[in-house]
């Protein structure tokens, strides 16, 4: 179908030769970008966002939707390149030195309200989001810091004995130094999350937890909320103050909440927006999207896996054969159908070190032959089994075509569905008896390989597959200890080889490795950008005229 | 009349309590858990702390306090109440007036002329509107009016222009139902003799259809009226998704979903107490509709 005419370009877009034919056009306006085209004289993006913001607070938010806008409106220390490499924001350097990692602020930080921005409000930030009254679910990606998870769990008449041990002191108004409980390599970038973000210590303790509302808030990013109608809209403008105001093109972000993915197509086609959050795209849609100019695809850190509760299906060879007669390339192909990359390992491709992790042994395709040589050493293998997923939309179909594939193995699948509430008290851990297979997905929170190999240690809470082996929480121990790339990179690679690997155990069988897609209108396509955590930056965006 | 509503307002009362100790005890019986959203598991010192809250909630109804959301953690029920539903009131109201203004005149000239091309066209509409689901003719209506014509926005909830859509896809059914009632009704009662009395002395056909025959007609259009506004303002969860309404529609199926209990808890006891008042003013419309109706009730 031929998309029609964005009725806003359009019209921004005869004003502008209106402006310049009279010959007011205000100057640099007009001039050529860098790159691209004419920079429109308009600056105002119109987009539309995949949901609702749970929370605004950096310390209570859990999701994407808030973590971009928070990301937007708020400085982090550092931001991410797409190589996932720590680039300065608010931190104009820092040093490492084996636990202890310092920041040094920049001196013209400044809070929406004039305050400048200091490294004393990023100790009161961490050590709120850590404080057990607080309650945050997100306190935990703070945990690599010296006495943050002991504080974080502390009953209420040692807390404030335990706030003090917390490894993060400001030195001074510029000097932020984290003492961390091992040498964490990756906690520099991961200060690029919005757990990491501070906040503006007067304005949470004058209005509590309406703090977040427009009129209350005080952020200290490129845009400032200008309007939050919940559901309905979010209007971010330009925050003319902010350190770096000259570079930041866009005057306004006009955002409106379309939860409804078929909606937020037609808003777009419609062209009541020009650009759409990354926050997926209907199925059923793909193959006509995939083929506009205005369609865009991103590589993500995320793993669709099923696990398999090891109680139930104990033997490897079974589990082998299992990941060996999924056809990932045509589940991606027939049913997922977002371009996502077939899943040989749990690290997914595009992470540092991937080139060394990856184990080169599950197939792309299905590989019958060696599944049934698999099948044919089992010993005892369970033909009966039974595989739970959430109701979320995609999840069944998935279901039914391994259901299918695991049919040429001669064994009897059936397929149970769970609500997603529900479907999580049933995994554990440990999983419910009933389970032998579940679905599931992890989305990166930093880029470093750790953050998914951590999750089959024998104590972790997002281990639901019964895959219990000292052997691995002694290389993934060892790992979280060595500062020096390579070296991890290469335990890692032993730690993935215990789980994918020729000889690895398979409590898991990965499905695809995630993408994000997107619709972004011609005019801002080569500025806008969606890095591997799904984290963009507002203030890098120009519209171009059309 | 006075003694009937205040009687009636008294009643209401056990009838909450009902529904909040047995909204709570479904709630309870179904697994899940507030405070764990993602597939990342909630630390178990965490979850303690939350329980303690949890606690403090239970202690907060009592006193007649709903609290905050357990997952929205920065909103209250009461603000989730104040901001999003006067948009779920004001498209159920809308739609509500759609099946009023096409229903109602579309069923009294079906019936009317009976078997004419009209009555056929009128009833012919109306199994269609009953047929078709919310989410189809949502979609259809989006496709065609907003993305290939470009008459109406997409969605949102913002000027009329975006409230025309929803309102008319929320009102479809309602309008169908109205239309096909009517015309039963109206037919029934053409056939009444009170009808042929007023015919042969001689009043206008006029007046014997506006007076006596459309009065006597609506009883049971008011009496579907009641639930009927019940369901449109409740029943918006697809209407509300898909237009991108702000309503609380969404609040009611997504907190079920998240076992968000305050919120959940919160929604029922607002939503019971506005169908408990479309019935009384139900019955008191009857009141003003069938005099019959009042020596028995007062």
């Amino acid at each position: 179908m031929r998309l029609r005419t964005p009725l806003v370009l359009a019209a921004a877009a005869v004003a502008a030769v209106a402006l310049v034919a009279a010959g007011c056009g205000g100057g640099s306006e007009s001039q050529p970008a860098a790159d691209g085209g004419k920079k429109a004289a308009s600056q105002v993006l119109k987009m539309a966002w995949g949901a609702e913001p749970p929370s605004l607070d950096p310390g209570l938010a859990t999701d994407t939707t808030s973590s971009n806008v928070l990301l937007n409106i708020m400085d982090p220390l550092v931001r991410l390149g797409d190589d996932l490499q720590p680039v300065p924001a608010l931190a104009e350097s820092w040093d490492v030195d084996g636990k202890t990692v310092t920041f040094h602020l920049r001196a013209d930080g400044r809070w929406t309200n004039g305050d400048p921005v200091t490294a004393h409000d990023f100790e009161y930030s961490w050590k709120r989001t850590l404080d057990p009254k607080l309650a945050a679910d997100y306190a935990y990606q703070l945990y690599g810091i010296v006495g943050a998870e002991e504080y974080n769990n502390a009953k209420p008449a040692q807390a404030a004995a335990l706030r003090d041990k917390v490894g993060v002191k400001a030195l001074d108004d510029r000097t932020l130094q984290v003492t961390l409980t091992s040498a964490q390599p990756w906690f520099v970038q991961q200060a690029a999350h919005h757990s990491f973000l501070p906040v503006h210590q007067q304005t949470v303790e004058t209005h509590g937890a309406k703090w977040t509302e427009p009129g209350n808030i005080v952020t200290n990013g490129p845009f400032e909320l200008e309007g939050w109608q919940h559901d309905a809209s979010i209007t971010l403008v330009k925050n003319a103050d902010w350190r770096n105001a000259d570079k930041v093109a866009l005057d306004r972000v006009e955002g409106r909440i379309i939860v409804d993915g078929t909606t937020r197509v037609q808003a777009f086609e419609a062209g009541e927006v020009d650009l759409l959050d990354g926050g997926g795209l209907p199925p059923a849609d793909m193959p006509r999207l995939k083929e506009l100019p205005e369609y865009e695809k991103y590589p993500a850190l995320g793993t669709y896996y099923y696990g398999f509760n090891l109680k139930n299906i104990p033997d490897e060879n079974q589990r082998r054969a299992m990941a060996f007669a999924i056809d990932r390339q045509s589940i991606i192909d027939n049913v997922a159908q977002a371009d996502q990359i077939p899943a040989t390992g749990m690290v997914p491709k595009g992470i540092p070190g991937f080139e060394v992790i990856e184990q080169h042994f599950l197939p792309t395709t299905a590989d019958l032959e060696k599944a049934k040589e698999f099948m044919a050493k089992a010993e005892n293998p369970k033909k009966t089994i039974t595989l739970f997923y959430n109701d979320s939309p995609g999840h069944k179909e998935i279901a039914v075509a391994v259901q299918a594939m695991w049919k040429e193995l001669g064994i009897d699948t059936t397929i149970k569905s769970q609500e997603f509430a529900q479907f999580l008290e049933f995994l554990g851990p440990p999983p419910n008896n009933a389970v032998d297979v579940y679905r599931l997905g992890w989305i990166a929170d930093y880029g470093d390989p750790m953050n998914f190999l951590e999750l089959w240690t024998s104590q972790s809470g997002n281990n639901n597959s019964n895959f219990a082996d000292p052997a691995y929480d002694r290389l993934i121990e060892k790992a979280r200890n060595t500062p020096n790339d390579q070296q991890r990179y290469e335990l890692y690679r032993q730690a993935e080889a215990m789980l994918t690997g020729p000889q690895g155990a398979l409590p898991i069988a990965p499905i695809y490795w995630y993408t994000y897609t997107n619709l972004e209108r011609e005019s801002v396509k080569d500025t806008f950008h969606i890095n591997p955590l799904d984290q963009f930056d507002l203030s890098k965006v120009v519209i171009r005229e059309a | 009349m006075a003694a009937y509503i205040i009687r009636r307002l008294i009643w209401t009362v056990p009838v909450v309590l009902l529904v909040i100790l047995m909204t709570f005890g479904l709630m309870k019986q179904i697994e899940g858990n507030p405070f764990r959203q993602t597939e990342r598991a909630v630390p178990a010192a965490v979850q303690a702390n939350l329980e303690r809250k949890y606690g403090n909630y239970v202690k907060g109804v009592a006193t007649g306090d709903l609290g905050p959301s357990l997952v929205l953690r920065d909103r209250t029920v009461n603000d989730i109440v104040k901001e999003q539903f006067p948009n779920s009131i004001e498209l159920g109201l809308l739609a509500f007036g759609w099946a009023v203004l096409l229903g109602v005149p579309a069923g009294v000239l079906a019936a009317l002329k009976p078997n004419s091309r009209f009555d056929y066209g009128a009833m012919l509409f109306s199994n269609i509107g009953f047929a078709l689901p919310n989410f189809l003719v949502a979609t259809l209506l989006i496709y065609f009016v907003s993305v290939k014509w470009g008459l109406l926005p997409t969605s949102g909830w913002t000027t009329w222009q975006h409230k025309i859509l929803p309102s008319f896809t929320l009102g479809l059914v309602p309008m169908a139902y109205f239309a096909r009632l009517v015309r039963g009704t109206m037919l029934e009662t053409l056939q009444q003799d009170y009808v042929r009395t007023a015919r042969a002395k001689g009043l206008r056909r006029r007046r014997i259809v506006t007076v006596h025959v459309l009065r006597n007609s609506l009883i049971p259009v008011v009496t579907a009226a009641a639930p009927l506004l019940g369901y449109i303002i409740t029943g918006s969860f697809i209407v509300e998704n898909i237009f991108a309404v702000p309503g609380i529609g969404r609040y009611y199926v997504t907190a079920v979903s998240a076992r968000d209990y305050s919120v959940v808890m919160g929604l029922t006891v607002l939503l019971s107490i506005i169908v408990i008042f479309a019935n009384l003013v139900v019955d008191i419309l009857y009141t003003v509709l069938d005099p019959r109706t009042r020596e028995a009730r007062t």
